[in-house]
């Protein structure tokens, strides 16, 4: 092939003589020819290629931004406003051209009468690219860091708003705004704060007690009625944030009430009880949980999936408190403590504490296909650990 | 923890689509002086709309295909940050020396969008040359 011509640019002449040396005619080809040659920027500029999904490509062409969030001891992710996906590089054996001037047929006009060289520069190149994989949020480090300080009264205050907790966790806002209301998280002078668990049942003791005496339906709590009954104990703010936590609120001319929710006052009192010793026989704590309860409300075993395990097998029948959001984020890691809590677990007990680690489309089924081994059990399907553990 | 941020753009405008061209293998320079301003090939196409790319001594075939995902190209960007004042004017360079890398934050914008490639997979054809034709 002749050498090229002074500036790297090929002429026209240049461009016939090699068709006609590769023996390929004019006439069975479109008239644009791209002489493709590599910019000047191809090795000094930092660049890289990253996938995007349909959802992403229109984040960005709506002209929102995505942040990459990097832990030192960590692989980084990135995350759009309410997504968290891995990073992970994909290495190919190909090279990879970005050409900004190519056209493809379709984009050709072919009005000219003879054949046309432009030259086209190759913008970067690269044989890898990021892979993008949606993945659960890390949360537990937002859990653990509002724990640093609990909310027990004014008298302390906060530690992180919500950019300072975008600097240290790897999930998108939504996901962590989703996160702060399931741990009844509350914002105070802009700071977020977890409430401390017992003052979190003083609060709820105050309005259920209130509730009593007053003779209120739990579905009708009167916000007004509660702020100046409860105001002299505790801040109006708090006493709202209680309503907020465990009820729904509606307004009916013009006032504003709560529904009590019965699962999760119910779910709270369990909490608080459970939490005074290690087992309970199954059925006193039941007896001492319903007479706890709002007048009109109805415990069930069911309302403590995920924070409390029941145990069948001993005599007398017991229950002691186990909150999913106490254990490992990390999958095997939980299968592992699980095992060594209880040898043998039914796929009903077993469920609520894995539920949690499924990803996108996977089901627990698949996970306890991959992470334990079932057998049968007088008759029921149990599963255990993979490997021995010790309990 | 280092936060990133990835901007559709410097300016807002919607980012241009750009074309992937993909080969099999590398491609290295002739005279080892680096591929920057070099000749890379001549890009054609057939009246029927088929890629053929002429790189050296082969020809190769290829086809076009429209990617299931697509892909962003990122530009790493340092902003140079005045004291309290935000982000100074762009620097699209490297960052400085040193003593100036505390007050750059780094951050990508995206130069092109590709939702379209050339692949080019098949074994090229060597073009075989009794005599170089004068130009």
């Amino acid at each position: 092939v002749n050498p090229p011509s002074e500036l790297n640019m090929r002429t026209l002449e240049e461009v016939q003589a090699t068709l006609q040396i590769a023996k390929l005619k004019e006439e069975d080809l479109q008239k644009t020819v791209h002489c493709l040659s590599f910019g000047e920027n191809v090795s000094s500029a930092d660049y890289c290629l990253v996938e995007l999904d349909d959802t992403l490509c229109k984040h960005i062409e709506a002209g929102q931004s995505l942040v990459i969030r990097g832990d030192k001891d960590e692989h980084a992710v990135l995350c759009s406003g309410d997504q968290t996906y891995d990073l992970k590089i994909a290495d190919t054996s190909n090279l990879l051209l970005f050409v900004p001037g190519c056209k493809t047929p379709d984009q050709l006009t072919n009005s000219q009468d003879s054949c046309q060289v432009v030259h086209t520069p190759i913008w970067g190149f690269c044989n890898s690219y990021w892979e993008l994989r949606k993945r659960r949020p890390k949360l537990k480090k937002l859990t653990k860091l509002l724990m640093e300080n609990p909310y027990e009264g004014p008298a302390v205050g906060g530690q992180y708003t919500m950019p300072d907790l975008l600097e240290r966790i790897q999930a998108s806002e939504e996901e962590i705004k989703i996160h702060l209301e399931t741990i009844h998280a509350c914002q105070i002078d802009g700071y977020w704060r977890v409430l401390d668990f017992d003052y979190e049942m003083k609060l709820l003791g105050h309005v259920t007690q209130l509730v009593d005496s007053e003779s209120w339906s739990f579905n009708k709590v009167s916000l007004q009625t509660s702020l100046e009954e409860l105001a002299p104990l505790e801040p109006k703010e708090m006493i709202e944030h209680c309503l907020n936590c465990y009820g729904k609120r509606y307004t009916e001319n013009d006032k504003v009430f709560y529904a009590l929710h019965e699962d999760k006052v119910c779910r709270g009192i369990a909490l608080m009880l459970l939490q005074n010793a290690v087992k309970f026989n199954l059925r006193e704590f039941q007896e001492v949980w319903q007479q706890s309860v709002p007048e009109g409300m109805s415990t069930r075993l069911d309302q403590l999936k995920s924070v409390a395990l029941v145990d069948r097998m001993s005599r007398p029948e017991t229950i002691c408190l186990l909150r999913v959001e106490d254990l490992s984020e990390d999958t095997l890691e939980r299968f592992n403590h699980l095992f060594t809590l209880r040898e043998k677990w039914t796929e009903e007990d077993i469920t609520p504490y894995i539920q949690d680690l499924c990803g996108e489309k996977q089901t627990t089924g698949a996970l306890l296909t991959k992470y334990a081994r079932s057998s049968t059990q007088n008759g029921i399907k149990v599963f255990n650990s993979r490997r021995p553990l010790a309990t | 923890m280092v936060q990133i941020v990835v901007r559709g753009s410097v300016d807002g405008s919607s980012a241009p689509e750009w074309l992937l061209v993909e080969l099999q293998g590398e491609v290295v320079s002739r005279h080892n002086s680096g591929l920057a301003g070099n000749v890379m090939g001549d890009l054609l196409y057939t009246k029927e709309g088929v890629p053929l790319l002429i790189v050296g001594h082969h020809i190769l075939y290829g086809k076009q295909v429209k990617l299931e995902k697509h892909f962003a190209v990122l530009t790493k960007r340092y902003d140079r940050l005045q004291d309290g004042n935000g982000v100074d004017d762009d620097v699209t360079q490297a960052p400085m020396e040193t003593e100036q890398s505390d007050s750059t934050s780094k951050s990508y914008y995206v130069s092109a969008i590709i939702r379209r490639k050339l692949i080019f997979k098949t074994r090229p054809k060597p073009i075989i040359t009794n005599v170089p034709k004068k130009v």
